[in-house]
């Protein structure tokens, strides 16, 4: 063998080295946006890391076991999740074939185009067990309520199937009450009889944005106020939305736990949880997560949950928190990870999913005795699901008007503004944002 | 190609080394080759996402060019002074504390700290804050602030400093003064490593005779040590600068910003521009308006404390 000069050696080794490095990069161009019907051997999930995923992953295996196709779950908590889904449908990335979204994130996904139609491409149909409001919510235009102006005439498709039918509730310490609080003047009532040293009448979930967000928004609703009306003017400063934040943070907020506006779930939990609270907002994974948690919860078995009681308005109007999977459009396997989201909802399969701590859909299962033994809030959930509840504004711009009015709220609570100035002042910024969205003023 | 030979003088070889264009020696072509990998990753890293940064901030989210309208968004929104003034206060807050109790530290070993074993032990503790992660921080500083739980209010109760509980995390004053004590305790021990390896250069000759001429502690530090430190100061507050305009961890996590918008620091902030309200002009244009700014910082601060020893 001829021996070769080593300026030859290197110009070799390099043109070997780019070969071999471009291969993947060419497989990867001549497959992508080519969808196949050919069974994948792997589909991807990206999921929110925390009690919504985990009877995601406990059931996956039983797929994976009945199809062969390896289930391959990728947690983020819950922001990260929502950024990384983000660009990656900006990227139109191919990196998940499904993907765990927060309901109120449909507004932004369904504006960008980033999902496949669930049941033009892949036959999703109604079913009658499950609420109507739960595929409402999974569909883009929204079906009721204000339509954002760039989407109005569009045609409406189903992204999302929920897979945790959250639905943000009431709960009391049933061991002290003789009844469950039927408005917000009974849970100021109760706050005001049961408050004492070291046990606190309300508890109040503040930190700023996110966290006072979702407290408040029940509370606000059931005054009759709101952030928007039907045709998307800010109605944030309106006498009903700030009576409603008034009550929150000045009257409620007597008899709350001190430092309420650095409260989030995990806090508030553990303060009903050790039981030195009487009552708060809830939300499901709250309740299987701790305060029902056999060896977790001083307070187990003590604790009653009800739908959001009424306010002046005459409606007690619950939130709607579902988490729901739909498949990107970046995905080249719809149809398998569409088959996967068909077998998680069989009656059969979410009873499994159930059992593992799930949240269902199913009206069947959450009326089901055994299962609500285990899952005492189930009635609730089933009477707030069946009440139609409410929905966070179905606007791409949600995460900034959450971000504005939480933090609203916050200052109310902190007492840094009162909650006339706190909202005046958001109202003011949410406009501004708005309509620099393309959204009237 | 063409040999360029010892004897003969390349053709045209004036006129090119007029204009600064003489061809590169084997040598020099060398070194260039090597350095290329390193100035491409940084090419990659570092001036494309500069350059990205740039045009978007001049764009719409369509792409269309818009001139400096984000610029001008970016500066009318009351929000962005706030969070300016939020990271003015930290950082009156932390830097002097920081550079006061590290310069402290590494006097204090350097002077009374004389077995090597006791010095590694020390060098490790001072090492650790800055290896752990910033979110593990944030989570136990939250557990020491909390409200109704935190250790710092439970100690406090029963050695009797207070009565009753002190909102550390919801009183705007004493939430800026949490967040800004997690820093101080996390970059102290960075500032007292850069400081102690700097005291190890100073001359024992300068130290001894300035003892013989009867130079009291105050002395040998104000006239030797301080001359020796003098750079590392710059260094230290360059470093500090740009880390306290990249906080984020551990203030979202203990206070999400909040009371309000109280401890809401420029980085927050703008992950927020870019995350919450998904204005990525906006974002851009304070990125690129940070960058400019710290840039003017850093010049008024190296002409006040030079990187030379003078």
């Amino acid at each position: 063998m001829q021996p070769i000069t080593r300026r030859e050696f290197v110009k070799r080794t390099a043109v070997a080295g780019a070969m071999l490095t471009s291969i993947p990069a060419i497989l990867e161009a001549c497959s992508t946006g080519t969808p196949t019907s050919n069974k994948p051997s792997k589909l991807t999930i990206a999921a929110v890391q925390g009690a919504e995923d985990g009877p995601l992953k406990k059931v996956a295996p039983m797929y994976q076991s009945q199809t062969g196709i390896t289930m391959e779950i990728v947690e983020f908590p819950y922001d990260q999740l929502f950024e990384k889904l983000v660009t990656t449908f900006q990227a139109n990335g191919s990196s998940y074939d499904l993907c765990m979204m927060d309901d109120p994130w449909m507004p932004k996904f369904g504006t960008m185009g980033a999902l496949q139609p669930l049941d033009s491409n892949f036959g999703f149909t109604r079913d009658s067990d499950i609420p109507s409001i739960v595929y409402d919510v999974g569909t883009w235009p929204p079906p009721r309520g204000p339509v954002p102006p760039s989407e109005q005439g569009k045609t409406q498709h189903l992204y999302g199937i929920t897979i945790v039918g959250n639905v943000e509730m009431f709960m009391y310490r049933k061991d002290l009450a003789s009844s469950p609080p039927g408005s917000w003047d009974d849970v100021l009532a109760n706050a005001q009889k049961f408050n004492k040293a070291n046990f606190y009448g309300y508890v109040i979930r503040g930190k700023a944005t996110n966290p006072a967000s979702s407290d408040s928004l029940p509370i606000l609703w059931s005054f009759g106020g709101d952030i928007f009306d039907t045709s998307w003017k800010v109605v944030l400063d309106s006498t009903a939305s700030i009576d409603a934040i008034t009550f929150l943070t000045q009257t409620l907020k007597k008899y709350a736990e001190p430092g309420a506006e650095n409260t989030d779930a995990g806090d508030r939990d553990r303060l009903i949880a050790i039981g030195q609270a009487f009552q708060s907002t809830t939300w499901p994974a709250e309740v299987t997560g701790v305060v029902e948690a056999a060896g977790v919860s001083q307070v187990a078995g003590k604790m009653a949950y009800i739908p959001i009681p009424k306010g002046p308005s005459g409606k007690g109007l619950g939130m709607m928190g579902n988490w729901l999977l739909g498949i990107p459009k970046g995905s080249s396997n719809g149809s398998a990870a569409a088959d996967f989201i068909k077998w998680l909802i069989k009656t059969d399969n979410m009873k499994t999913y159930v059992q593992n701590g799930g949240i269902p859909t199913r009206t069947s299962l959450l009326n089901d005795s055994t299962l609500g033994q285990a899952n005492p809030y189930f009635p609730a959930l089933a009477q707030s699901l069946a009440a139609s509840p409410n929905w966070r504004p179905r606007t791409d711009q949600w995460n900034a008007v959450e971000t504005i009015y939480g933090t609203a709220v916050n200052q109310a609570v902190a007492g840094l503004k009162t909650p006339k100035d706190a909202l005046t002042a958001a109202a003011s910024q949410i406009r501004a944002a708005m309509k620099q969205a393309g959204y009237p003023s | 190609m063409i040999r360029s030979s010892p004897n003969l003088p390349a053709p045209h070889a004036p006129q090119a080394e007029r204009a600064g264009r003489r061809r590169l020696s084997r040598d020099e072509r060398l070194a260039y080759l090597l350095l290329l990998p390193a100035l491409g990753a940084v090419f990659v890293i570092v001036t494309i996402p500069f350059v990205l940064v740039l045009i978007q901030s001049v764009s719409a989210d369509d792409g269309t060019l818009i001139g400096l309208r984000n610029y001008t968004r970016a500066l009318g929104n009351p929000l962005l002074y706030d969070a300016i003034r939020a990271t003015g206060v930290y950082s009156v807050i932390v830097l002097p504390i920081e550079i006061l109790l590290g310069l402290s530290f590494a006097l204090l070993v350097h002077r009374t700290v004389r077995w090597p074993g006791v010095r590694a032990a020390i060098y490790v503790l001072a090492i650790l804050p800055l290896v752990v992660p910033p979110v593990a921080i944030g989570v136990v500083a939250r557990l020491v602030y909390a409200p109704s739980y935190g250790v710092l209010n439970v100690i406090l109760e029963r050695v009797g400093l207070t009565h009753h509980e002190v909102n550390w995390l919801g009183d705007p004053t004493l939430a800026m003064l949490a967040v800004a004590s997690v820093d101080i305790w996390q970059w102290t021990p960075f500032v007292y490593l850069v400081l102690f390896s700097g005291l190890q250069t100073v001359p024992r000759e300068s130290v001894e005779a300035a003892q013989i001429d009867g130079a009291d502690w105050w002395a040998q530090f104000r006239f030797i040590d301080l001359f020796y430190l003098r750079p590392l100061f710059l260094l230290i507050i360059f470093f500090r600068l740009a880390d306290v305009l990249r906080v984020f961890d551990h203030v979202f996590i203990l206070t999400g910003g909040g009371p309000g918008t109280t401890t809401q620091l420029l980085s927050l902030y703008i992950y927020r521009v870019e995350f919450k309200f998904f204005d990525s002009g906006q974002a851009a244009a304070l990125a690129v308006l940070v960058l400019v700014s710290f840039s003017i910082l850093y010049r008024l601060i190296s002409r006040a404390l030079p990187l030379e020893r003078t």
